[in-house]
């Protein structure tokens, strides 16, 4: 505008670099190996190929199949049990026994956070129960568990249980405790209450402190099955994965013990990295929530 | 107003308001002796420094603070807990629920307040974003939004209640300057269109004096009114008007005369 115009000439000039440093790479496309570089997923197959390497190397180098098998050999194990049906079968048993004490114990941390925010008795019984039980390893309980319930699943459900209640219940509750006073008070102005109010506003405003509290449950109770079936087996007939592991222990089929704890890992992984994830992706991250 | 003979008598009514509020070693006393009067599409502006307990009468009027002396009524009835007849526009940008977007905040609002049907609020929830300008926005999570826009939606959201009064806690004060004034304008620009009846809490003078058709100005510790103004618009229509001037000059001057001591 007029500012502009009474400015003069030479003193815009002198004020401006007579060549301007143009960088001489501004923007240039990424070579094919930067790019394959940053895919994180690629670059974790390639370390878990080498791992793969190293261990077959060694246990050809050690060429002791009772003490380490090799990676051929495991993997011949492994599709050896899953055709004769051994495997799948103990497997689905220890699924089975997993989806009872895990839907049993997250419905019980449930019923007690809920009675925590509704009462004040309620609060205190749960930090009294989770400072107690939550440092108490479940596979701690299993010799009482046997004593109470004999040898049989219902010994391992309770201790399931024991395991994946605690740290759920401490996850849902610090969400709840979470929820932010405007959002509550939002809730209260559309006069909500009760149930209502609980699963139409607490409950997904916790929704990131209640999956990880599914999560670390859920890694709890995995372990605590395959543990707990390992110091259990009797009724072999019946046995889940872990008793698979200690079965051909024993067997000395060293090989089939790594399948063993390979198919343990496998459905840690999913579980964890598809089922989990997804349900995360499809609700926190979608969200901005997740922390 | 019932009968051509009944005594006029305004649709929200603070009378000799005192509220009080507990820490953990002191019980503080927010107000006291609070009273005003809001007629019906009245854009009352409660005025002053930190520390004068204009968010708590706020948050009193909503219902979630009791009083411990004086009384609340809203058309003619006493107010005792929160309810969607008092619609409440918060500061704070997470007052939109982070799991449902722009459109569904608003269709909650309408399916749990009135229990209108799906269809029915969605159409209905898609006008009141078009007249927050959001339209484009319908399918984004608040997370995704800015907070000028959060703010909007968070308007239309209370439009959605169709309560009779929208109590408005500072809700521009954390937005950027530009956006303050387009949001001004645009509330303006609502309101002339609903008539609405406001209570607009803020600490800036401007913002008074643009918003308000009556400004109540409170001291600080504990927070007292002091006095209060009409703005006639008819008169000041433009900051650059000697009027605004002057009337900014008269609220400064009672608010710094209340401030010495507490600075």
């Amino acid at each position: 505008m007029s500012n502009k115009e009474t400015i003069p000439f030479d003193l815009l000039k002198t004020n401006c670099a007579e060549t301007p440093q143009i960088p001489e790479e501004i923007k240039r496309k990424l070579s094919l190996w930067e790019k394959l570089y940053n895919v994180p997923a690629l670059r974790k197959i390639t370390l878990l190929v080498f791992l793969a390497f190293a261990w077959q190397l060694y246990a050809a180098y050690l060429d002791n199949a009772l003490m380490v098998p090799t990676l051929t050999d495991t993997a011949r194990g492994f599709f050896e049990a899953v055709k004769s049906a051994e495997l799948p079968l103990r497997t689905l048993t220890s699924l089975r026994v997993i989806c009872i004490g895990y839907s049993g114990g997250v419905l019980l941390a449930g019923l007690l956070t809920v009675f925590a925010i509704t009462t004040k008795p309620g609060t205190d019984l749960l930090e009294i129960f989770t400072a107690m039980f939550n440092p108490l390893p479940a596979i701690a309980l299993l010799p009482l568990a046997l004593l109470w319930f004999g040898l049989g699943y219902p010994s391992i459900i309770f201790v399931i249980i024991h395991a994946v209640t605690w740290p759920v219940a401490l996850n849902i509750y610090a969400g709840f405790m979470g929820v932010s006073t405007t959002l509550r008070m939002v809730g209260k102005n559309y006069e909500l209450a009760g149930f209502r109010f609980v699963f139409k506003i607490l409950i997904p405003a916790a929704f990131p402190h209640i999956l990880t509290g599914l999560k670390i449950g859920w890694a709890f109770s995995w372990r605590t099955l395959i543990a707990a079936e390992l110091v259990f087996g009797v009724s072999s007939g019946s046995g889940g994965l872990g008793w698979f592991i200690y079965e051909k222990k024993n067997q000395l089929d060293i090989n089939f013990v790594f399948a063993g704890l390979l198919t343990v890992i496998i459905i840690g992984v999913f579980i964890e990295g598809m089922v989990f994830k997804s349900i995360e992706e499809r609700t926190v991250v979608k969200w901005g929530m997740k922390f | 107003m019932a009968g051509t003979n009944a005594p006029y008598r305004p649709f929200l009514e603070v009378r000799n308001l005192t509220l009080q509020y507990k820490t953990a070693r002191y019980l503080i006393t927010a107000t006291d002796d609070v009273s005003f009067d809001v007629a019906e599409s009245d854009r009352l502006i409660l005025l002053g420094p930190s520390g004068c307990g204009k968010s708590t009468i706020l948050k009193a009027v909503g219902g979630f603070l009791k009083p411990a002396g004086g009384s609340i009524t809203l058309g003619g009835s006493g107010i005792k807990k929160p309810g969607a007849d008092r619609a409440i526009v918060f500061q704070e940008f997470d007052q939109l629920l982070p799991w449902k977007t722009a459109l569904e905040n608003i269709v909650f609002a309408i399916r749990q307040t009135r229990g209108a049907g799906k269809a029915e609020a969605e159409e209905e929830a898609k006008v009141l974003l078009k007249k927050v300008n959001l339209s484009s926005f319908a399918h984004t999570y608040p997370h995704a939004l800015s907070g000028g826009m959060k703010q909007r939606v968070a308007i239309a959201r209370c439009l959605a209640l169709k309560s009779k009064i929208i109590l408005m806690d500072e809700p521009f004060a954390s937005l950027d300057a530009l956006t303050r004034q387009k949001m001004q304008e645009e509330l303006l620009e609502l309101w002339a269109d609903t008539k609405i009846t406001l209570v607009f809490v803020t600490h800036s003078i401007d913002e008074a004096i643009t918003l308000g058709t009556r400004i109540i100005v409170l001291s600080p510790h504990p927070g007292k009114v002091v006095c209060e103004f009409p703005v006639d618009w008819s008169q000041i229509n433009s900051k650059n008007h000697p009027e605004y001037a002057g009337l900014k000059e008269r609220i400064t001057r009672i608010l710094f005369r209340d401030m010495d001591f507490v600075i």
